[in-house]
């Protein structure tokens, strides 16, 4: 019985998807729909409407998928108890923000829970302790089979086994351990990748940068078939103090400073900006600054690296002085980028372009002790975050001024309840374990905020997740 | 008079001038009287620091209002749709505080009243501003507003007039409502006539015209189904869309001729015209109370087209015993703006839940709760055979739009077109899943999960996993 009605509801719903009555081609319910037309429709449709809702459910095709198992990561999920928190946190702030929290987290020793967080597949800033989650989005998302862990170590038999995300977390942990054997490795595999699987994994070889790299990034160079990764291997070398012999183009960009005395009994070099007088200057000039390597526009003012870093004179051109920074980030070595990083930290600019510009390549050890400076002059704690980043790790978060100013601000009779969220919120993401914990008494007793304020709540949270003394 | 006042680090509370003060009118401070009673409360608490308190009070919704106030600033918020500011609840509240009427044990601050201040941000709620600002000169008097709290004595007389009034009112009522059915079934018999191809691509403005005539017969309820029923049609993919239509029409015929054949049926009247009310729900006989463990599923929040909010709240009873779901339902207009959760999902509390009289016992009142999170047993087995789940409240009423399912162990899967699919293990069973099933819930087994069946899509609320709960948007 149900297969005929089944069959008569095809040219059924024709008809009334159409306007032509049905009722004439239901002859299954024909006793049941009677003989008044109208009424025939109406009862048809009630028929038709229950037989539908009730015995007709849509059949699965045979190509049903499942998603693999959303892997576990290295490290364990919040505790149930601060997920609550964590979620206000997140819910506060955009992608980046939410990236801030992971890492974060990370540094304590923890994971977001995935129903909380996840990071995208392209999310490359995610921590890599999250690598195998964005493996798992791409690999399911394009039916690529089941995802394996992560491996005890990476190898050229099983490169081609492992995602993406997780085999750059692996490469970056074998660097770390190894870095002759990473390098090998690279030299090996990456001719087989694409462009931009080339670019991303050549950016580990930053990280413990050596002579013994030279070979490799000089082959890669001057043969690499794609700009970028050429542009890389340049810069890389650069940082080992093999930049490039002073070209025009450097020799340009010297011309838009000037090389002079100051000081009345101890004269001293110095160099300051020439004065622009055009959009177009100025377009031409961070050109140059990025096209150039360190080295080369230091030859080209005739001086060393370490002079150039020695003379720069912070504050006159604030653009400038971002450019000269990003400029070095990108191809200076690493001694010369930490004198750059001790005498931004000197200055107390009040812009922090520049440090943020630097701060990839300075340790997290040598950044917490510039936030720490920059706390102790006048930086609020959202610029000692721009620095720092989110380790949580910042000793000396209060009795600083950035503290007097924002308990001067919360205790005014001006005072609104939503006031100065983004500075506790730094605060929060700033300071250690015990920090946060005083942190939280000045702000209780010291500004009258309540325990329960959302602004606290990365501050309590904080507070309350166990560091288990793992970096981010 | 006293004033809001901080010593030693803690804040005190305020004196009967403040609620006065804060009073709109006198008819607030009557009613709030009415209200300031322990019996009426529950949840009461307060802030370590004593800034801040806090209590559930219950009201005519079927969640109790949950009522917070700042003692700093006498800022406050209550969940109830009131229009004025502040509502009775909160000078009840006050009132209660003030009056040490009951206690107000300092405890850990409920994640509801933290979520009010995070609101709060930027609302000009100033120490000693707005918000303590008296919002009106009249004179007002709690002490007036006690004594006019006396009940009046009964009159045999009246009453028996309210009754004869009352009657004749509802013959009126079921008068214009079989009115409002006739053109409603004269209606689909031209959306039949015209072609549901033009229906569907119409649907929105079509079907405001005859809940509009529906309104004016006193069929609200119907009206509100009917407002809605295009967002359900065009939730559908496009192939689906007129059998969805066959299948929406159909339950408005059935339920027309249900309310023609049984006028008095409260399920069907509670379909077609309204609810009864919270008072009459707690005096009727056939009222099926149910004392137990709950386990808040979802709170979903929709505004509807005819600018009512819908608060729809599904609990899961963790009982081996008595009706598997229960579901609040509350309204307020959208103008109310947006109205604080009265739950979080995943909360467990002990509670009397009373259940409107019906086939399927669902929609419920929540009478009491308590917190109870240290219960932490799993959900109970669901039915043993989900093909009947499915259908079975469809035989007892075929209008119904959505039922609520306890599944089996299962996990979600994605077809070639990337339409997911519940599986459940042993394979026997896929159903097709409703839009927005992302993250971590495609990626992990379920080993339960509850959900509503629309009869052609699920849409999951809430499971069980090996990375333990998690709602239906990860």
């Amino acid at each position: 019985m149900a297969e005929a009605i089944y069959d008569a509801l095809g040219q059924v719903l024709t008809r009334w998807t159409m306007g032509s009555a049905a009722a004439p081609v239901a002859q299954v319910w024909k006793a049941e729909i009677g003989e008044d037309p109208v009424e025939a429709e109406l009862r048809l449709l009630a028929l038709s409407g229950q037989f539908l809702g009730m015995a007709v459910i849509a059949e699965p095709p045979a190509d049903l998928r499942a998603w693999p198992d959303l892997p576990a990561l290295a490290l364990p999920t919040l505790p149930d108890a601060l997920r609550p928190l964590a979620r206000r946190v997140l819910a506060a702030g955009d992608g980046r923000h939410k990236r801030n929290l992971a890492q974060f987290v990370a540094g304590r020793g923890w994971t977001l829970h995935p129903a909380d967080w996840m990071p995208a597949a392209s999310e490359d800033e995610a921590p890599d302790v999250y690598a195998p989650w964005r493996d798992w989005i791409e690999a399911a998302a394009s039916g690529s089979g089941p995802t394996g862990g992560a491996p005890e170590s990476l190898t050229t038999a099983n490169w081609e086994n492992i995602l993406p995300a997780a085999r750059n977390a692996a490469l970056s942990d074998l660097r770390r351990r190894d870095p002759g054997a990473a390098r090998s490795l690279l030299e090996t595999m990456l001719p087989g990748e694409g462009a931009d699987i080339r670019l991303r994994l050549l950016g580990q070889l930053a990280q413990g940068l050596s002579e013994a790299d030279a070979p490799l990034l000089e082959s890669l160079a001057a043969n690499d078939r794609a700009p970028k990764v050429k542009a890389l291997a340049a810069s890389l070398l650069a940082r080992l103090g093999r930049g490039s012999a002073v070209g025009e183009e450097a020799a340009e960009l010297a011309g838009f400073f000037t090389l002079g005395t100051k000081g009345l009994l101890r004269r001293s070099r110095t160099i300051w900006a020439n004065v622009l007088k055009t959009p177009a200057q100025r377009m031409r000039r961070q050109t140059l600054f990025a096209g150039t390597d360190y080295s080369s526009f230091a030859a080209a003012l005739g001086m060393s690296g370490e002079e150039l870093a020695a003379i720069w004179g912070w504050g006159g051109d604030a653009q400038a002085d971002i450019e000269l920074a990003a400029m070095a980030e990108r191809s200076a070595p690493d001694a010369i980028v930490a004198d750059l990083a001790t005498a931004l930290a000197e200055n107390n600019l009040p812009n922090l372009g520049p440090l943020r510009a630097l701060a990839p390549r300075i340790g997290p050890t040598q950044r917490a002790a510039i936030a720490q400076r920059v706390l102790h002059g006048k930086g609020s704690y959202q610029d000692a975050l721009a620095v720092a980043g989110p380790g949580g790790r910042v000793q000396g978060v209060i009795d600083v001024p950035a503290e007097a100013a924002l308990l001067r601000a919360l205790g005014g009779a001006d005072a609104r309840p939503g006031d100065h969220a983004p500075e506790l919120l730094a605060l929060g993401m700033l300071a250690t374990r015990a920090g946060a914990q005083k942190a939280l008494d000045r702000l209780v007793r010291g500004a009258g905020l309540l325990q329960a304020d959302p602004r606290l709540d990365m501050l309590r949270l904080n507070a309350a997740l166990e560091d288990r003394g793992v970096q981010g | 008079m006293l004033e809001v006042v901080r010593a030693l680090g803690d804040w005190v509370a305020i004196d009967l001038g403040r609620i006065e003060a804060l009073a709109t009118d006198q008819a607030s401070l009557k009613a709030a009287a009415g209200l300031a009673k322990p019996g009426k409360w529950s949840g009461v608490g307060g802030s370590v620091d004593g800034a801040l308190i806090w209590g559930e009070c219950a009201g005519s919704g079927a969640n109790p209002y949950r009522v917070m106030a700042d003692l700093r600033d006498l800022g406050n918020k209550c969940t109830c749709p009131s229009r004025k500011f502040p509502c009775k609840h909160v000078l009840a509240l006050l009132w209660l505080n003030a009056e040490a009427v009951v206690a107000f044990p300092p405890g850990e601050i409920p994640g509801w009243v933290s979520d009010w201040l995070g609101r709060r941000r930027g609302a000009g709620a100033v120490p000693g501003g707005a918000a303590a600002r008296p919002a009106s000169d009249a004179p007002k008097d709690l002490r007036a507003a006690q004594s006019a709290e006396a009940d009046a004595p009964d009159d045999p007389k009246a009453a028996a007039r309210r009754e004869a009034s009352a009657a004749k009112r509802l013959e009126e009522t079921e008068r214009a409502i079989l009115d409002g059915l006739d053109a409603l079934e004269q209606w689909i018999g031209d959306q039949l006539r015209l072609g549901l191809a033009a229906f569907i691509d119409d649907a929105t403005a079509r079907c405001r015209r005859i809940a509009a005539r529906l309104v004016d017969g006193k069929a609200a309820a119907l009206a509100g189904r009917i407002d809605e029923l295009p967002a359900r049609l065009l939730g559908q993919p496009a192939g689906d869309r007129p059998r969805a239509a066959v299948v929406e029409l159909g339950k408005l015929v059935l339920l027309a001729r249900a309310f023609r054949a049984a006028p008095r049926d409260a399920d069907i009247r509670r379909a077609v015209a309204s609810s009864e009310t919270r008072e009459t729900i707690l005096a009727s006989g056939d009222t099926v109370r149910v004392i137990g463990l709950w386990e808040v599923l979802v709170e979903q929040v929709q505004t509807r087209r005819d600018g009512l909010v819908s608060q729809t709240t599904w609990l899961l009873n963790l009982e081996p015993e008595g009706p598997r779901f229960a579901m609040l339902l509350d309204y307020y207009p959208a103008s109310a703006g947006r109205r604080t959760s009265a739950f979080t999902p995943g909360e467990r509390f002990r509670g009397e839940v009373a259940f409107f009289p019906g086939r399927n016992p669902l929609r419920a009142l929540l009478l009491q709760r308590a917190a109870d999170g240290a219960d932490t047993r799993d959900w109970p087995e669901p039915a043993p055979d989900l093909a009947e789940a499915l259908t079975a409240p469809l035989h007892a009423e075929p209008w119904v739009l959505d039922i609520p399912l306890l599944l089996p162990r299962g996990r979600v899967a994605i077809d070639a077109a990337g339409q997911g699919w519940w599986r459940s293990a042993d394979a026997t069973m896929a159903l097709p899943l409703a839009e927005g099933v992302e993250g971590l819930i495609r990626g992990t087994e379920l080993t339960r999960a509850a959900a509503l069946w629309s009869g052609n899509r699920l849409a999951i609320l809430a499971a069980r996993t090996p990375w333990g709960r998690i709602g239906a948007d990860g």
